[in-house]
């Protein structure tokens, strides 16, 4: 029960890369594209039976055959600098939460399990991937923003392409919270002696609820992967696989109303660590402009809204 | 965090064998079953699964105005080796519930078989003959209950709670069965008696219970009778009824409509 390992390769200083289902499924598309243009490798699973309800069932002539439940797997890469272990979750454990994200004994025991099987393989650098709901317009390049779980790492994220601290962000002052596995893992990680870094990609606020992935901000993130650890990936596929995804949000941009849209061109102005244009957005603006956004979306008079 | 159980009393069990039924199910068969199955064979209640890692205890609910409260009993039937299980279904930690469910009775001897009652509901009438689909999750205990003639289900899909608990006893190296009643959409939210006197006299072939079911015979006739005064009084409803029996399917709005008069009808004649 837990931890299934179907082989135990041995790894030179090996990294560990996490993804889980989030928001825009920023992080899980970002590592997961990883691992397959890297042609991992699977070598073990944590089993789902004891975190998950099943997905399916298979019965065939009154013989029950099967249960699918979410996977959670890891593989590895060796690579010239550090090799690589994956470890993709398909689903987080959703025990007392109703945000839909991890939380609670199972999230914090799914936690342990993968860093129990980082600690074998002797990996002491963890990087977990998420989405930063922003205000940017998605025209605009997705930034990646960076939190460590340790202040010496800071210096270092200072160097990576593209990215900002937390203390970048107009308004934040270096805080905030992430949301499920990806923020809990590094805690944890903390405690246990790991160095740990989320890369969160921007995800428009405007496209936060939508049940799309959002491209963009992953590509950001894999760019911020290819600099860490000194790789060339090849874009092209990844920007045809996606390229229906990008004219879905164009084509939902298209129907928001002009009166919500005008507002929202205005992010397009927006960059990172100032804002000289605009004044900052506050709470309630923030909020409003959420609002404005789900009562249109809630009124459904986008013609292809179904297909989104 | 473990599982606490609340034991009242010890039974003297040997490799018992285990019926598990939960609280909502399709015309309420599997609460119906078993409340009857521990009326006549005396069982008695033994343990309890308490509910605190497994639901939601925020609140209660209220349902026909009473409170209700998560339910997992276990009752046995010292002359018969057999272990009853009765529960709400788990909300939360659903692997360790199901677990659970299994390691109180193998506290005495091996789990010898596992019997799921579970109604399903189908498009079928209720004058037309119902069958009882089943789930086995090995090939050696479906082929010894061949004489049966139990139609086996197929299906590909999300999984009930039964047949995660089915396999998790497969994983534990339990025999175990899962019976699927066919239960008419219009009797769902009341009780399919036959369905309910179906599976009774499954389980009292296999288990030489000796029940008599004759007052459940009479309950048949009566709920019968019942429907058929409605048809009467109601065209549409004869009209719907027919078209079942007949082999037709009706639209959606058309259904909800016929399983709404029908279960009306029936409560109020309680």
């Amino acid at each position: 029960m837990g931890i299934r390992l179907y082989m135990e390769p041995k790894l030179k200083s090996p990294i560990m890369i996490i993804g889980w289902p989030g928001i825009g499924n920023i992080g899980l598309i970002a590592v997961d594209t990883l691992r397959a243009t890297l042609e991992s490798e699977e070598f073990g699973e944590i089993e789902g039976c004891d975190f998950f309800y099943p997905k399916k069932v298979i019965i065939r002539s009154g013989l029950l055959e099967d249960l699918e439940f979410p996977t959670s797997k890891f593989y590895y890469k060796r690579l010239e600098k550090n090799d690589l272990v994956f470890f993709i979750g398909k689903e987080q454990p959703r025990k007392q939460t109703s945000s839909g994200y991890a939380g609670g004994e199972e999230a914090y025991r799914m936690a342990n399990l993968v860093l129990d099987v980082a600690e074998e393989f002797g990996c002491r650098r963890i990087y977990t991937s998420g989405a930063a709901v922003a205000l940017i317009h998605h025209t605009v390049r997705s930034k990646v923003w960076a939190v460590p779980n340790t202040e010496g790492l800071i210096k270092e994220i200072r160097g990576y392409p593209n990215t900002i601290l937390m203390s970048h962000v107009e308004g934040r002052g270096g805080q905030g919270f992430i949301s499920g596995l990806n923020g809990l893992l590094l805690g944890v990680a903390r405690k246990r002696g790991f160095e740990g870094i989320c890369l969160m990609g921007e995800i428009p606020i405007y496209l936060q609820g939508l049940p799309i992935s959002y491209p963009k901000a992953s590509k950001s993130v894999l760019e911020v992967f290819a600099e860490v650890l000194g790789i060339v990936i090849d874009f092209s596929r990844f920007d045809e696989l996606f390229q229906d995804v990008e004219d879905k949000i164009e084509d939902f941009y298209r129907h928001i109303p002009l009166e919500v849209k005008d507002y929202l061109e205005k992010l397009k102005e927006i960059s990172y660590p100032r804002q000289p244009e605009l004044e900052p957005m506050t709470e309630e603006k923030r909020k409003r402009l959420w609002e404005e956004i789900s009562d249109f979306l809630k009124k459904g008079d986008t013609k292809d809204e179904d297909n989104l | 965090m473990k599982t606490t159980f609340k034991f009242i009393a010890q039974p003297g069990l040997e490799d018992p064998s285990l019926i598990v039924g939960w609280n909502r199910d399709a015309g309420r068969i599997a609460p119906k079953v078993i409340d009857f199955l521990n009326g006549k064979l005396g069982s008695q209640k033994f343990c309890e699964i308490e509910p605190d890692r497994f639901f939601p205890l925020g609140g209660v609910s209220v349902e026909d105005d009473c409170i209700q409260f998560p339910e997992s009993s276990f009752f046995y039937v010292q002359t018969r080796d057999l272990v009853i299980f009765k529960s709400d279904q788990p909300a939360y930690d659903h692997y360790a519930f199901l677990n659970s469910v299994l390691d109180v009775p193998e506290r005495y001897g091996k789990v010898k078989e596992l019997y799921t009652i579970s109604g399903m509901v189908s498009h079928v009438a209720h004058t037309t003959p119902r069958r009882i689909f089943t789930v086995f999750n090995q090939p050696e205990f479906q082929e010894s209950l061949q004489s049966y003639n139990l139609e086996g289900l197929t299906w590909e899909g999300p999984p009930a709670i039964s047949s995660f608990l089915l396999w998790i006893a497969r994983r534990r190296g339990i025999h175990g069965l899962s019976l699927w009643l066919e239960v008419p959409f219009y009797l769902a939210a009341s009780e399919d008696l036959w369905a309910i006197r179906f599976t009774l006299s499954f389980l009292d072939q296999r288990f030489n219970l000796n029940l008599d079911l004759q007052e459940l015979d009479i309950k048949i006739r009566e709920q019968n009778e019942k429907i058929d005064r409605l048809r009467d009084e109601n065209a549409e409803v004869n009209r719907c009824i027919g078209l079942l029996e007949s082999g037709f399917s009706l639209k959606e709005e058309v259904q909800l409509k016929l399983a709404q008069e029908i279960h009306e009808h029936l409560k109020r004649d309680m």
